[in-house]
């Protein structure tokens, strides 16, 4: 028979998780404690945004439970905890949360279910949770925001951490877990809570490499969009390897492993000079859009105006944690501005002479310069001879070239992007 | 958000930096008390006393005055400089003040360092830059007191006594001799900021009441070669520029003024060409035979 499975923690992690443990066939409780959030979610209101998750929500909405009692994990041979754990600034984690929903679930839970952290934790976290006959695991998450749902029905592998990794895994996991049908990795506790960070680490490298050369590119005349196929092909780098240039590292979880790496290094007395070097690196990063506007805009006109196209911290989601364009945007609140994000509202922006544009063509209306800050698809279709037609300035900022680098040349458009002289 | 900075006694008023600071309040309308070695000199036993007589706990301070490096870069120097800052920094305990705003300078970063921010660690390699340093904690050490450091890098201008190489000694030896004389072939790279520049930015510190540190630069940093041909375009007459045989390894400084933007997006630095013609023009205006 089929494991019930149970979602602890209704925010992005467990809730896609959930939903897609239910399109896989699973019977799924989703508990959070907040019933607010459970009441949202019952009438089908996700507070995430994700390609496909509100399609897979309604689709397999008999099979999902939503409860803010924690009774209804009663139900469960298996419980994954898996509630987002928030950072600071300087991406120091917040244990709190999880710790009380690891408490609740232990006490709701039948002693012969399998508890599984889900959530983010540093290395030493689970084996100080374990309780005396109870089955405690952890198992490593590899949610991308934007790509979680697809991240969720088709996992690389399963990292599991255990207290004994020689011994099986419970019937009920070990048979959810094969119905995912990827490698199973059993290991230590501790093991597993580090492959985590190590896997974070080395996309950091990856980003960091290309953002190093790409800024080098933008002033020897190199092209980064020309070298990464080339890495791309040699089977040391592989074809799926972080190479694209960006504005620094954004949305937490990658800061929160950094942060993490160097407390430890300064617990025991280990070298994190690179990683700290990484993390300056992104923080110089961050601020190319900046540059790029004052060096520009800001230094050679009076008054100007500034359209700024995207608010979330990258395409297909809602966040703006550590969103490079929220950062920019609070360094340009002397200046007009003009913001659109197809998702987030222009009120997450912090300018005062702000003009919330109802289309991307509205932002750039009367504009000095455009600076496209979020890579969302559908910039990529906007035609840069209509931009540059309501644009007063011929000035594109576009990082990412998200927009078409033949038509801006055509439209008169003097683009700038990321990793390439202009 | 500009803020009325109030009443500001700048000490060391009558040097290069500090008479263009003092012309930038005025033209501000700025509250200003001028205080040079004349009114009181900050080596002696009672300039504390003197000095906490003047100052008001609504006033910002400026401070800049210094045994500059032209003057003396040894144990001495570096002695005499400590005492007026101590002299300062017992006014200021006894007074308090609303900002204190402290001039210290890019020397003390070390030379090897090729890309420079805020955040790139203090190393400096001789008495002037460790002598800077000190005055920079001893400025932090005082309590209550919000603090502004400033580390200027190369300004230049007409008044500048200093005459150390770059814009200044060349404009000087070319106007003298028809010559400028480079070390290597003029490969070391350097930024070179405005003295009014300098004073607009303080001006703006001063009215934001801006705290923390902020290197003094302009972000774009050029060869002393480059420096020398914008100086000798200067001239009606052909100026010679002649390379010698390098005595040490070629250094190169870059600064990121990433934090400058940030504080004000809207600021305009003087580019070098514009600067170093703004500074022909006012010598020949002050001296219309040195054409």
């Amino acid at each position: 028979m089929q494991a019930v499975l149970g979602f602890a923690g209704m925010t992005h992690l467990g809730l896609v998780s959930g939903i897609a443990a239910a399109e896989k066939g699973f019977t799924v409780v989703c508990y959070d404690p907040d019933a607010a959030r459970i009441a949202a979610l019952a009438r089908g209101e996700l507070p995430v945004s994700e390609p496909r998750l509100d399609e897979l929500a309604a689709k397999n909405k008999p099979r999902l439970a939503f409860a803010a009692a924690s009774s209804a994990l009663k139900a469960c041979d298996v419980v994954f905890v898996a509630p987002d754990v928030a950072t600071d600034d300087q991406g120091n984690s917040s244990l709190d949360t999880i710790d009380n929903l690891l408490d609740a679930v232990f006490a709701a839970t039948r002693e012969d279910a399998v508890i599984v952290v889900l959530s983010q934790v540093p290395p030493g976290f689970t084996r100080g949770k374990q309780r005396e006959n109870r089955m405690l695991y952890y198992q490593v998450e590899t949610l991308i925001f934007g790509r979680a749902v697809e991240r969720a029905l088709l996992p690389e592998r399963y990292i599991v951490g255990c207290a004994d990794p020689s011994a099986p895994l419970p019937a009920a996991y070990a048979t959810t877990l094969a119905q995912y049908a990827c490698p199973v990795l059993p290991m230590r506790y501790e093991s597993a809570e580090l492959a985590k960070i190590s896997i974070n680490m080395c996309l950091v490298a990856s980003v960091s490499v290309a953002n190093t050369l790409a800024e080098l590119c933008e002033n020897i005349g190199a092209d980064w969009a020309e070298i990464v196929p080339a890495l791309k092909l040699d089977k040391r780098i592989g074809a799926y390897s972080y190479l694209a240039p960006g504005l620094g590292i954004a949305g937490g979880n990658l800061e929160r492993d950094l942060a993490t790496v160097c407390s430890f290094a300064d617990r025991y007395g280990t070298d994190a000079g690179v990683v700290r070097a990484w993390v300056a690196n992104s923080r110089h990063r961050r601020d190319w859009a900046l540059r790029t506007v004052y060096r520009e805009v800001l230094s050679k006109l009076d008054d100007p105006v500034i359209a700024v196209l995207g608010l979330a911290y990258k395409q297909d989601t809602h966040s703006i944690k550590n969103s490079p364009s929220i950062a920019l945007l609070e360094y340009l609140k002397p200046f007009r501005v003009r913001v659109f994000d197809p998702v987030v509202p222009g009120s997450a922006a912090p300018n005062p002479r702000r003009h919330d544009a109802t289309s991307e063509l509205d932002a750039c209306t009367g504009a000095d310069a455009l600076v496209v800050m979020t890579p969302w698809p559908q910039f990529g279709k906007l035609n840069p001879a209509a931009i540059a037609q309501c644009m007063q300035g011929r000035v594109a900022i576009d990082p990412y070239a998200i927009l078409n680098a033949g038509e801006c040349q055509s439209a008169g458009l003097r683009r700038l992007t990321l990793g390439v002289r202009p | 958000m500009n803020r009325n900075p109030g009443r500001v006694i700048l000490l060391g008023a009558s040097g290069f930096i500090g008479a263009a600071i003092g012309r930038r309040l005025a033209a501000l309308a700025v509250p200003v008390v001028a205080v040079s070695s004349k009114e009181v000199n900050l080596a002696d036993a009672a300039a504390a006393e003197k000095l906490a007589a003047l100052i008001k706990p609504a006033d910002a301070v400026v401070m800049i005055a210094a045994i500059t490096p032209d003057k003396g870069r040894d144990a001495a120097a570096l002695i005499r400089n400590l005492t007026l800052m101590q002299s300062v920094c017992k006014a200021i305990e006894t007074t308090g003040c609303a900002h204190l705003v402290y001039f210290s300078s890019d020397a003390i970063y070390g030379t090897a360092v090729s890309r420079v921010t805020e955040d790139t660690p203090a190393c400096p390699q001789d008495l002037y830059g460790a002598m800077h340093y000190a005055r920079e904690i001893m400025a932090r050490n005082l309590a209550n007191v919000p603090v502004l450091v400033l580390r200027p890098t190369l300004v230049y201008g007409l008044d500048d006594t200093h005459n150390s190489y770059g814009p200044n000694r060349f404009r000087r030896a070319a106007q003298k001799d028809g010559r400028i004389t480079l070390f290597g072939n003029g490969e070391d790279i350097r930024d070179h900021i405005h003295v009014d520049d300098v004073a607009a930015l303080t001006a703006r510190c001063l009215l934001a009441k801006t705290t923390g540190l902020l290197n003094v630069v302009t972000g774009i940093s050029r060869s002393f070669y480059e420096i020398a041909e914008i100086v000798a375009r200067q001239f009606a007459s052909p100026v010679e520029i002649i390379a010698t045989p390098r005595a040490n390894p070629i250094t190169q400084r870059h600064y990121d003024v990433t934090n400058l933007i940030k504080a004000f997006p809207d600021f305009r630095f003087t580019p070098p060409a514009d600067g170093i013609a703004r500074v022909h023009r006012q010598m020949i205006e002050a001296d219309p035979c040195r054409k």
